[in-house]
């Protein structure tokens, strides 16, 4: 049982409260969900929860949580151990150990339980989160995913009643999420555990919970089962910038319409179930020919000019007789918008950093605009190529915001430094941080400026490695609508992506890769629809639609909008 | 093929011996190479170091780390003869003044005097690769604080050894991102290198500092210093048999301690060398330690057997 009354929370020596007058009860058992924009204060409200605010982070607070009968501002979090169990985003940073069950048996050995009961509670975590079978094997061979579970291990060895997980899958690929996901489900279900989720893609987990708790600028702006929330506080929640899932995104839209709809549907299998009745009974008509999104694309294909980047039978390995590339070929020509999708170690990564030489071809040619990459270096090539990481953070160490964009400036050995800064500060938004610390930056803003000082040369190819990981909506659609921009330019992007729907987004051409080799290279259309594990959720619930007229490749809620209005 | 510098459990003798017996017996060779000072005592012990290094398997990790310390004797002979000139025999006398150097003469003696250092550098390097290669850092940690060293700086230690992957990794990737912005490390004056390794090393710091609060905060969770006291899940047994490899493993520090007392073991490199023959009862003492040294080996071999009975 948890009761949080008049909750009210300030960081250190910040003005605005990072949480704001929070009143929330969760019953024993309870599966919760809670979502938001980035800096919404999601982590802030999980970390209340076993006194990590406000012992560990200091700051003021003002009124009450009490978690299974003790006061949190009492009592700290190694107090609170036994009661709430903390899962955190990064797996790689709340492993202390160096194997499996050491790292279970380290809380235990913390509340100086005896050895006959530390052994048997480590057999116990094992088994509840499914991961006998690494016992033994060292912590730094392991997955993401399986780091993830050992964590979640480790934490239920020591017996908590409510278990607070703070986005533990953004770092996850899909597989790794989904198997992590299902263990809390078991958990929740079989254990009666009190799940506390905090995650901001709600596609994945809406499904799974009795109650989503929505937090935006530190307060509760809803509460309630999901289905009830989305239906009436729809506007709301898109207004906050909370990522609906796309399929509520339709269904509401419908609603807006006036077709008559009485339930949310939450799974792929009840959408098909609502839409089924809605053709059924001629409520509304697909009309295939009113997609105007057909004829550009036709149009788009037809201009295949001279490829840009060229890669002729592409081999790669870093330990011999282990080749992680295999025989890869592949044409891109300019203004192409291309995702690289594939399972996790399918050589995604190894690939696209072939294209500005961060690796040389063992076997076979990369050619970049005429250019081979075995005969330049990365910093040549890095006037062609632009390519942004995942994390800003490895972007990022100079003094100020425009001494970082003006750096790869200096390196590129491009003219006209100051005027060119002073435009891609206000391309970015981010005139008036000019002269900030990096590090100060909000989340979302340390991924523009690592985004704006790697654009501010210009590349003709942009390369980007999982640049959505972790993101929220607002963010994502932000920075896709300025790749879309800045492909009509006639450059290049290429995208290395898990999320499907991203990809669906903005892409045109899709190439799938698996173990080293591609597998479907082509439109968006043909590769991501009636895919099995790579289908956008759209396109998953309009399948066997086909007999009311309705074509198989709609992959997004505004096409399948299209198909039944007529744009 | 790239050789990890980190321990695997290869399963043999040595690795199965207790971590107790291979503390001692790297603490013996340590200790004794630090009280030696004669060449032949000091390679004695290197020379002991060789076989146990072969029984676990690792020459290959010992050549990698070997070799780099080889590199640093060279330069300790270096510059051992350019500021010692106390010995007669004069090899090389500059002509011309070198700043703060002023006239230096090479010796025969400074170089021999740099030589055995090396060689004391050599012997100590080596033998604490077995205990690096051959005991797994936790129960390096247990058997610490079985020695009553303090729990938390020994965590803080195992956990910077846990980290170093992590921060491998991290630098690996930031290394590539730099250079895909254009950075080349190695170009330009010492000021530009300067910065080129700024540029690397400073999100590097950035993200450490925050690997650094996320793993405070998950072990605060997980009921981090709840309680004055803690138990152990695992615990490095001390049977007889084991505290009698540890007495063996310690014999040859006594027994040289014995023959520093009595005389042996020194020795005088300037003005001029010292005669390098240590005499009959000299060699006699000599095949004496290094059959104290080698006692852990038939040991080892036997544990392995008194187990599989």
């Amino acid at each position: 049982m948890i009761k949080i009354k008049g909750l009210t929370f300030f960081y250190g020596d910040a003005r605005e409260p990072a949480l704001k007058n929070i009143n929330l009860t969760v019953g024993d058992g309870e599966f919760i969900l809670i979502a938001g924009p980035s800096g919404g204060g999601k982590s802030s409200l999980a970390r209340c929860l076993n006194g990590l605010v406000p012992h560990f982070y200091g700051g003021r607070l003002k009124g009450r949580i009490e978690v299974e009968g003790l006061e949190t501002i009492r009592h700290a979090p190694k107090e609170l151990a036994t009661r709430v169990g903390m899962v955190f985003q990064d797996p790689e940073n709340q492993l202390v150990t160096t194997d499996v069950e050491r790292e279970i048996a380290f809380g235990l050995e913390n509340l100086a339980l005896p050895r006959p009961e530390i052994a048997k509670r480590i057999e116990e975590a094992l088994d509840t989160v499914g991961v006998a079978g690494l016992r033994c094997r060292s912590l730094h061979e392991l997955s993401g995913g399986e780091k993830q579970k050992v964590a979640i291990a480790s934490v239920l060895a020591l017996k908590p009643r409510v278990l607070v997980l703070d986005e533990p899958t953004s770092e996850l690929d899909p597989q790794g999420a989904e198997e992590v996901l299902s263990i809390l489900q078991r958990l929740n279900d079989e254990l009666g555990l009190t799940v506390i989720l905090v995650e901001h893609r709600l596609e994945r987990v809406i499904h799974l919970v009795d109650r989503l708790v929505v937090l935006s600028a530190g307060e509760i702006i809803a509460d309630g089962r999901p289905q009830e929330v989305l239906e009436a506080r729809y506007e709301e929640l898109v207004r906050a910038g909370v990522g609906v899932p796309p399929l509520i995104v339709l269904i509401q839209k419908l609603k807006e319409r006036g077709v008559p709809i009485e339930r949310i549907p939450l799974t792929v299998k009840e959408g098909r179930a609502v839409l089924e009745s809605v053709f059924r009974e001629g409520i509304v008509h697909p009309h295939p020919d009113s997609l105007p999104s057909r004829e550009r694309e036709e149009k788009h294909t037809e201009e295949q000019a001279e490829p840009a980047i060229e890669i002729e039978n592409l081999w790669h390995a870093y330990q011999q007789d282990q080749p992680v590339l295999k025989g890869i070929s592949l044409r891109i020509s300019r203004g192409e918008f291309i995702a690289v999708m594939g399972r996790n170690a399918a050589g995604k990564s190894t690939l696209i950093k072939h294209f500005n030489g961060l690796l040389k071809p063992l076997q076979g040619r990369v050619r970049v605009f005429g250019r081979d990459t075995r005969g330049a270096t990365v910093a040549e090539m890095a006037r062609h190529v632009g390519y942004v990481f995942q994390n800003p953070n490895d972007h990022l160490f100079a003094d100020t915001v425009a001494e970082e964009i003006a750096f790869t400036l200096k390196l590129t050995g491009c003219g006209d430094i100051p005027r060119r800064v002073e435009e891609t500060l206000a391309r970015f938004n981010l005139a008036r941080y000019k002269d900030q610390y990096p590090h100060f930056l909000s989340g979302g803003e340390k991924q523009r400026l690592a985004l704006a000082s790697v654009l501010v040369a210009q590349p003709p190819v942009l390369v980007l490695d999982e640049p959505t990981r972790g993101m929220d909506h607002r963010l994502k659609n932000e920075l896709m609508q300025f790749l879309d921009d800045y492909r009509k330019g006639g450059n290049i992007v290429i995208l290395v992506t898990h999320d499907v729907e991203t990809a669906v987004a903005c892409a045109e051409r899709v190439i799938l890769l698996s173990e080293g080799k591609v597998v479907v290279d082509g439109n968006k259309k043909e590769v991501l629809s009636r895919a099995l594990l790579f289908s956008p959720q759209i396109n998953r619930v309009l399948q066997g639609f086909a007999g009311y007229g309705v074509p198989q490749d709609i992959l997004t809620a505004e096409e399948a909008l299209e198909l039944v209005w007529g744009g | 093929m790239q050789i990890s510098l980190r321990y695997k459990d290869k399963g043999t003798v040595i690795h199965r011996l207790n971590p107790f017996a291979k503390l001692a017996w790297v603490g013996s060779v340590t200790l004794l190479a630090v009280i030696f000072e004669h060449p032949l005592f000091l390679l004695l012990l290197f020379l002991a170091t060789l076989p146990v290094v072969i029984l676990a398997r690792a020459w290959r990790e010992w050549v990698s780390l070997i070799r780099f310390v080889i590199y640093m004797s060279l330069v300790i002979v270096i510059i051992n003869s350019l500021v010692m000139y106390h010995g007669t025999h004069v090899l090389l006398e500059f002509t011309f003044e070198i700043p703060t150097l002023g006239n230096p003469k090479i010796t025969l003696e400074a170089i021999c005097f740099g030589l055995g250092m090396s060689l004391r550098l050599l012997a100590i390097v080596s033998a604490f690769t077995v205990l690096n290669f051959t005991v797994h850092p936790d129960d390096l940690m247990l058997a610490m604080i079985k020695l009553k060293l303090p729990y938390k700086s020994v965590l803080a230690m195992s956990m910077s050894t846990r980290f170093i992957p992590t921060l491998a990794g991290d630098l690996e990737r930031i290394t590539d991102v730099q250079r895909a912005r254009g950075l080349e490390m190695d170009k330009g004056r010492l000021r530009q290198k300067l910065k080129s390794r700024g540029a690397v090393l400073i999100p590097l710091l950035a993200n450490s500092l925050d690997r650094t609060v996320q793993v405070a905060e998950a072990m605060e969770s997980r009921a981090f210093g709840a309680l004055k006291k803690r138990t152990y899940h695992r615990e490095i047994r001390l049977g007889t048999y084991d505290l009698v490899t540890v007495c063996a493993a310690i014999s040859p520090f006594f027994f040289g301690l014995y023959l520093r007392y009595l005389g042996y073991g020194g020795y005088r490199y300037y003005p001029s060398l010292q005669k390098i023959d240590p005499g009959q009862t000299g060699w006699l003492f000599l095949a004496a330690l290094a059959v104290l040294l080698l006692l852990i080996l038939p040991l080892a071999w036997r544990r392995r057997r008194y187990i599989l009975d």
